[in-house]
């Protein structure tokens, strides 16, 4: 159970910062695009570190599994404490070089402990998927009750717990050269993992820098996601087999995010069935397609490393993909919205001499917003509190929210077509399967 | 029927996002802001800030209807002469240009607006005086705060 928590640690930091990000933002002076890179650097350094620590835990997986919790823990520690931006991003490519060696370790830990690879395999998968599902909620509550930096002060001391744990067992070094990897199903899971990045990061954002709304309270928003995955995953195994279970939930992660991309109101409500969904299919899909990439394939630490690279691959070209044509739609809309909303403010019924004051300062709070989304309500702190005033804000607010609420609309699109274009790679891998037999 | 899960999943997903359309999501459209050409529906107006505040949104429809803008997108470009030039950049006009265009639009609105006896002879000479001799920095400062100017 020690390891699992490892494992679910290392993967729950792909998406834990994810509601910290606009604390980060703020906390460093830097803008979307520049913050994206806390998930950004994470993903992709352990997408490329995964397959050669896989390599090398194989040969020694409990000194291997060691060592990685322990650069793991330096690095939270180092992210937790880090006086600038360059430092924090510096310090998460340490933790995802630690995180990739005690993930890859962790697999063949686990074929000691559960005395079978299929169990093992199992098991590991299941703690990768509610790593990744819990991560946005933990990372939420932590960020509102201690701030952004306890997220990674946490993590130290937990991960040294499973340092513990791992000291006392006795795996045997497998040294049996590596077969070629499931390309199909480690493809699937690279398109599967890009979508989910939208429904991770892109929702969060929505909640807490499109709609205002807490940390905390989006962390118990977004945590719909995980309880719908861990009650899938306690059934998955009835559904059907690896590559049924896969489609089945490519399927709802797409339905969930196109939901989310033609939401039909700026309410946290409307997000909450198509959360049900994503986090369905994030409990059949992630595990059916790691237990099928591994199946049958041995050493299980490198085949397991492949699907590690696979899944931070895809939420690296996620967040390649997702943040720009975010960002520019939100520069569209907002223009489109400040215009109407300069409208509203010479229509309203506030003193005529005030409009003009009040329209620029909207525009003020907009420019200086700069590709972040502006609070206009802030152009109204120093403003009378009346009522003539609280209906123009609330108008603008109302405005505003609409537009960005639209600029989410494509990402979330383009995130339901990455789940669909996975349904291919799984087609394939089941007529491979069928051909083999 | 072992593909059934998969079925069953693919008629929820499109179940949902039929649902969400049908309740109005992909509907998104900016409140639509009105042709600065097109006349607009007369106000009742009580006292001097009243008044002049229809002058100047007649001032502001005037001119942006000469240069082909939203009477929206004008007014946000009052702001400073920095945010003017942009505006002209934006339309390929010259600063020379929306400077003529904003002074014909207010002496045209104070005019028709003075006709109309709107407002008196000694307000319309102030903003007239100010449309067609202070600078433009000072003009739009005066457009900003044209109460105390004016009071």
């Amino acid at each position: 159970m020690l390891v699992g928590l490892g494992i679910a640690l290392a993967l729950a930091d792909s998406s834990v910062v994810t509601l910290a990000l606009p604390d980060i933002l703020r906390r460093f002076d830097v803008e979307i695009p520049e913050v994206a890179w806390v998930l950004t650097s994470y993903n992709l350094v352990l997408a490329f570190a995964a397959v050669p620590a896989a390599y090398v835990a194989r040969r020694r997986p409990v000194p291997v599994f060691v060592l990685g919790t322990l650069v793991f823990a330096a690095a939270s520690l180092a992210c937790g404490l880090a006086p600038s931006f360059g430092v924090l991003v510096g310090a998460r490519c340490g933790q995802a070089v630690g995180g990739a060696l005690l993930v890859c370790a962790a697999l063949d830990l686990l074929t000691e402990i559960d005395g079978s690879d299929a169990r093992a395999v199992r098991t590991w998968a299941t703690a990768g998927v509610l790593g990744a599902a819990l991560g946005p909620a933990a990372g939420g509550i932590l960020t509102e009750t201690l701030g952004w930096e306890s997220i990674f002060l946490v993590q130290a001391p937990l991960a040294l717990v499973t340092v513990a744990a791992a000291w006392r067992l006795r795996a045997r070094p497998l040294v049996v050269p590596a077969g070629r990897p499931n390309v199909p199903a480690n493809l699937a899971l690279l398109l599967v993992s890009g979508a989910l990045t939208a429904a991770l990061f892109l929702l969060v954002l929505l909640l807490v820098d499109g709609w205002r709304i807490s940390a905390a309270a989006a962390g118990v928003i977004v945590s719909v996601m995980p309880a719908a995955a861990i009650a899938t995953s306690a059934v998955a195994p009835r559904v059907g087999s690896t590559l049924v279970r896969a489609a089945a939930g490519a399927l709802l992660i797409a339905g969930g995010l196109a939901a989310l991309g033609v939401l039909p109101g700026s309410d946290w409500r409307w997000t909450i069935v198509p959360q049900v969904f994503v986090g369905a299919g994030l409990g059949l899909t992630l595990s059916a397609l790691t237990e099928r990439a591994l199946e049958g394939r041995s050493p299980q630490a490198v085949h397991g490393g492949w699907t590690i690279a696979a899944r931070h691959a895809g939420v690296v070209v996620g967040l390649l993909l997702l943040t720009p044509i975010f960002t520019t739609a939100l520069d569209r809309n907002e223009d489109r919205a400040l215009r109407a909303g300069a409208a509203a403010v010479l229509d309203s019924d506030i003193p005529p001499l005030e409009k003009l004051g009040v329209a620029q300062d909207v525009l003020a709070v907009v420019r200086n917003a700069d590709r972040e989304v502006p609070d206009v309500r802030q152009a109204f702190a120093d403003r009378p509190d009346d009522e003539q005033y609280r209906t123009l804000e609330e108008r603008l607010v109302d405005e505003l929210d609409r537009a960005v609420t639209a600029a989410f609309s494509r990402p979330f699109l383009l995130g339901a077509l990455l789940a669909l274009a996975a349904l291919v790679p799984i087609a394939v891998a089941g007529r491979s399967r069928r051909v083999s037999v | 029927m072992r593909a059934l899960p998969v079925l069953v999943a693919g008629l929820l997903a499109a179940a949902l996002v039929a649902a969400y359309v049908a309740f109005g999501g992909t509907s998104y459209e900016p409140t639509q802001v009105a042709d600065p050409c097109a006349p607009r529906p007369a106000r009742e107006t009580d006292g001097t800030g009243e008044r002049i505040e229809v002058v100047l949104l007649a001032a502001a429809d005037e001119t942006a209807c000469a240069l082909g803008v939203s009477r929206e997108e004008l007014v946000l470009a009052l702001r400073s002469v920095d945010e003017l030039d942009e505006l002209a950049d934006k339309e390929g006009r010259s600063r020379d240009e929306l400077e003529d265009a904003l002074r014909d639009g207010l002496e045209r609105a104070v005019d028709e607006a003075e006709q109309e006896g709107l407002i008196g002879e000694t307000t319309a000479n102030a903003l007239g005086f100010a449309a067609a001799r202070l600078p433009l920095s000072l003009l739009l400062s005066v457009l900003r705060g044209a109460s105390s100017f004016l009071d």
